[in-house]
């Protein structure tokens, strides 16, 4: 015990004090929800209790289903056919399988009742073929799924596709030598070894899926995030949505626990340097086989991508007088400033929070690098109420005892907003840079101490600099997750920010959706150059 | 003569239960050389790091020229200990070129000092090439001129020899022990290989499994009824004549 505590003395310095402070900072918007449970139930809980809360949870529920079976079903094939065949304008349709990323899933949802609804573009073509169908009704649980999954499908694709990519060649010829069918070895070998992958992209699918509003509120879905809108805006029930959002963090370690254990007991590893020996050569797709393979890949195509834009570009052309405007320009650049604050502060509290656990001796303290980093598993309705709390809370506390009005700090700028992005989106940046860090190995800053470089030389003339290609990465990740936000800014923006995603949101609201694939396009069009930027940074190396 | 280095009773656990050093006490006098050798997971990499100021002991103390560095209380950190060490992978920064990569812990270095840096090991057309495009060779003795250039009191060397080929190996450990003689500091290196210990080590310290069982001159060392010890020279497959002109080599 005595020395434990010579140890705590030895080891607990500066650095252990700034990492718990900064992680303890971050993380106030979660602590607030589990303060504020300690109040008592809001008036309006007991009716959402009993008219609402089983429907959110089962939609919920049957969304995460619906969402991870479509996801895991075309995510795993276009993944292992891109990555084991060879057919026309493979390398092209290899990347533009990632791109519905690109599309914020609540666009999708717009662009379906225009192409799909009565009098929409893709019965009017089927009409025009003699095809007559009044119109295919997407505004229902089982039509936001589709569209959550053809939105969502790159998550999973693109970890599996590494996966498979990353096998040897010498563990296929071992099963084929053994006697196995092809069928056998993608049953067999290749799904349970790319199983962790699968997993892990299904758990970023279950994430968002949890996350989304601009969808179900647009589809009449009732969901968890629904409700805690609801319950705030409609009732005016802020505790019921605190309530609310305590049930979700529920839902979500539940999730993470099951995720957790499933990729703890499944992680196989490929030893040495075989990953290094794959020069599985690609069998070329012939036949009735590679007709049903590329028509796999163009559903997710089709549906995720094609005919979303096309629908965009439709409206846009329609729209395009009344709303190519100094406004969007106006709205475009306000969407690029915030993003591009957002993508910083978040970068250097990343930054921050690696080097200040890393300097800090005491290694029992690491568990609050967890806590200050779990908000992208916190969905953005609920960061959103747990800040509108702890803000009520300092606004409360500010003037009682100092007679200060600070009410305008919280809501009349974008601060609150900017540091509830650099909470939800810390985990996307935190987690390759302390992973390209390791990668860069300690002895390299060891040397540089011994060498008589202090700390902050070693970081800014020897770990930075080396970390300079995964930082540019991870400030264009957040930046597109940031533009692409909508949960969170809708609740946290201050009345005069005007931004991509709220405004395409605000028009399609309004039944004006044509009017909202200008936004759109502008938004998507800044996610894809971004996206060919972080391309272009991993082919640099 | 001096101590260079003391080190009381130094033992070191990670998470408190792979026991990496356990109890382990030894000193060096200024000046010389001494080896340890041990199994891969035997400690011997703990124990320089810790002599480094790299790691932090559970329990134990270390001093360096009489100075407490290390102990339940207090920590001197590694940049104040005077000590210069060599990783086995280089550890060169692979941003700065060979002339950069040596001028990092100099406050103000004049270019002929560094020119004749770099004459000395050989490295003159070098001076602008990043470590990506030197040999292995090469690396080690830009590492190496690095660290020496800052004079340290005492050097720690993580086995220096293990990437080398025969001919540059015989080199360089002649090339090492002349500049520590010359430099009148200390070494302490890692080998795995014995031979490597009883060319140039004045000291040898066995590890197993994070316990010395053996601290000793090279001579008692040789002679030591230690079975383990005696299994791991019969392995160099030497003679007894071989063996006396291997340690008298040195002289």
């Amino acid at each position: 015990m005595l020395s434990k505590l010579k140890h705590f003395k030895r080891d607990f310095n500066q650095w252990s004090l700034l990492t718990v402070a900064v992680a303890l900072f971050v993380a106030i918007p979660l602590f607030s929800i589990l303060i504020n449970l300690f109040s008592g139930v809001g008036n309006m809980w007991n009716h959402i209790v009993s008219h609402y809360l089983f429907e959110y949870v089962s939609n919920s529920i049957i969304l995460i289903i619906g969402t991870g079976l479509l996801t895991f079903l075309f995510g795993t094939s276009c993944a292992w056919i891109v990555a084991k065949y060879e057919f026309p304008f493979r390398k092209w349709i290899e990347k533009l399988l990632f791109l519905p990323l690109a599309i914020p899933s609540y666009i999708v949802a717009y662009t379906y009742v225009g192409l799909f609804d009565n009098g929409g573009t893709i019965i009017r073509v089927l009409h025009s073929m003699g095809l007559t169908i009044q119109k295919l009704d997407f505004m229902n649980i089982y039509g936001l799924i589709i569209v959550l999954s053809f939105s969502l499908l790159p998550y999973v694709y693109a970890s599996t596709r590494v996966m498979f990519l990353s096998f040897p060649k010498s563990i296929y010829e071992s099963s084929i030598l053994l006697g196995a069918s092809n069928k056998k070895y993608f049953f067999s070998i290749a799904l349970p070894l790319a199983s962790p992958a699968i997993i892990g992209g299904l758990f970023l699918v279950f994430m968002e899926v949890l996350n989304d509003y601009g969808a179900a509120k647009y589809y009449g879905i009732n969901t968890f995030t629904t409700g805690i809108f609801r319950s705030w805006t409609m009732l005016e029930d802020l505790q019921s949505a605190v309530y609310l959002s305590a049930l979700l963090v529920l839902l979500v370690f539940l999730i993470v626990g099951m995720v957790a254990w499933q990729r703890g007991r499944k992680s196989y590893a490929i030893k040495g340097n075989k990953l290094q020996e794959n020069n599985f050569q690609r069998k070329k797709l012939k036949g009735k086989k590679g007709v049903f393979y590329i028509f796999i890949l163009s559903i997710p195509l089709l549906f995720g991508l094609v005919l979303p834009v096309f629908q965009l570009i439709i409206w846009g052309v329609q729209t395009f007088d009344e709303m190519f405007n100094l406004d969007l320009f106006w709205t475009a650049l306000q969407s690029l400033l915030v993003a591009f604050f957002a993508a910083l502060i978040t970068l250097i509290t990343a930054v921050a929070l690696i080097y200040f656990s890393k300097w800090n001796h005491f290694k029992k303290i690491n568990i609050f690098k967890r806590i200050g980093t779990i908000g992208y598993v916190i969905p953005g309705a609920i960061i959103g109420i747990g800040i509108i709390k702890s803000s009520q809370g300092f606004i409360t506390f500010f003037s009682e005892n100092f007679n200060v009005s600070v009410g305008y700090l919280f809501y009349g700028s974008s601060l609150v907003l900017i540091y509830a992005y650099v909470f939800r989106f810390l985990s996307v940046t935190y987690n390759p840079l302390e992973a390209n860090s390791l990668k860069v190995g300690k002895h390299i800053s060891e040397s540089s101490y011994l060498l008589g470089g202090g700390k902050l030389k070693t970081l800014f003339k020897i770990d930075l600099p080396l970390l300079k290609g995964a930082l540019a990465s991870s400030f264009a990740l957040i930046f597109i997750d940031v533009i692409k936000e909508l949960p969170l800014t809708l609740i946290l923006k201050p009345y005069k920010l005007e931004t991509l995603a709220i405004s395409a949101y605000a028009y399609a609201e309004d039944e004006m959706v044509a009017e909202a694939a200008l936004p759109s396009l502008v938004l998507i069009l800044i996610v894809i150059i971004l996206m060919f930027i972080l391309k272009l940074d991993k082919r640099n190396g | 003569m001096d101590n260079i280095i003391e080190i009381e009773r130094l033992s070191k656990s990670y998470d408190g239960k792979i026991n990496a050093l356990e109890d382990c006490s030894f000193s060096l006098k200024k000046g010389e050389i001494c080896a340890i050798v041990g199994e891969s997971g035997s400690g011997k990499t703990t124990l320089l790091r810790l002599i480094a100021g790299l790691e932090r002991p559970n329990n134990g103390c270390i001093k360096i020229n009489g100075k407490l560095v290390s102990s339940d209380t207090q920590i001197t950190p590694p940049q104040k200990r005077q000590i210069g060490m060599v990783f086995q992978d280089y550890a060169l920064f692979p941003h700065m070129t060979v002339e950069q990569n040596i001028r990092f812990g100099l406050k103000n270095a004049s270019n002929t000092k560094i020119n004749d840096l770099l004459s000395l090991i050989k490295m003159n057309s070098y001076a602008k090439a990043y470590p990506a495009e030197l040999s292995g060779g090469q690396e080690q003795r830009v590492a190496l001129a690095r660290t020496l250039v800052l004079k340290p009191n005492l050097l720690l060397l993580d086995e220096p020899f293990s990437n080398l080929d025969i001919g540059l190996k015989s080199e360089l450990r002649k090339e090492i022990q002349s500049i520590v003689k010359e430099l009148n500091t200390s070494l302490i290196f890692i080998t795995h290989d014995l031979y490597d210990a009883i060319e140039i080590a004045d000291r040898i310290i066995f590890l197993k499994s994070g316990i010395m069982l053996q601290n000793s001159s090279v001579n008692d060392f040789v002679k030591t009824e230690n079975k383990e010890i005696k299994k791991m020279i019969s392995n160099l497959k030497l003679n007894a004549n071989q063996l006396l002109n291997l340690m008298e080599s040195k002289h």
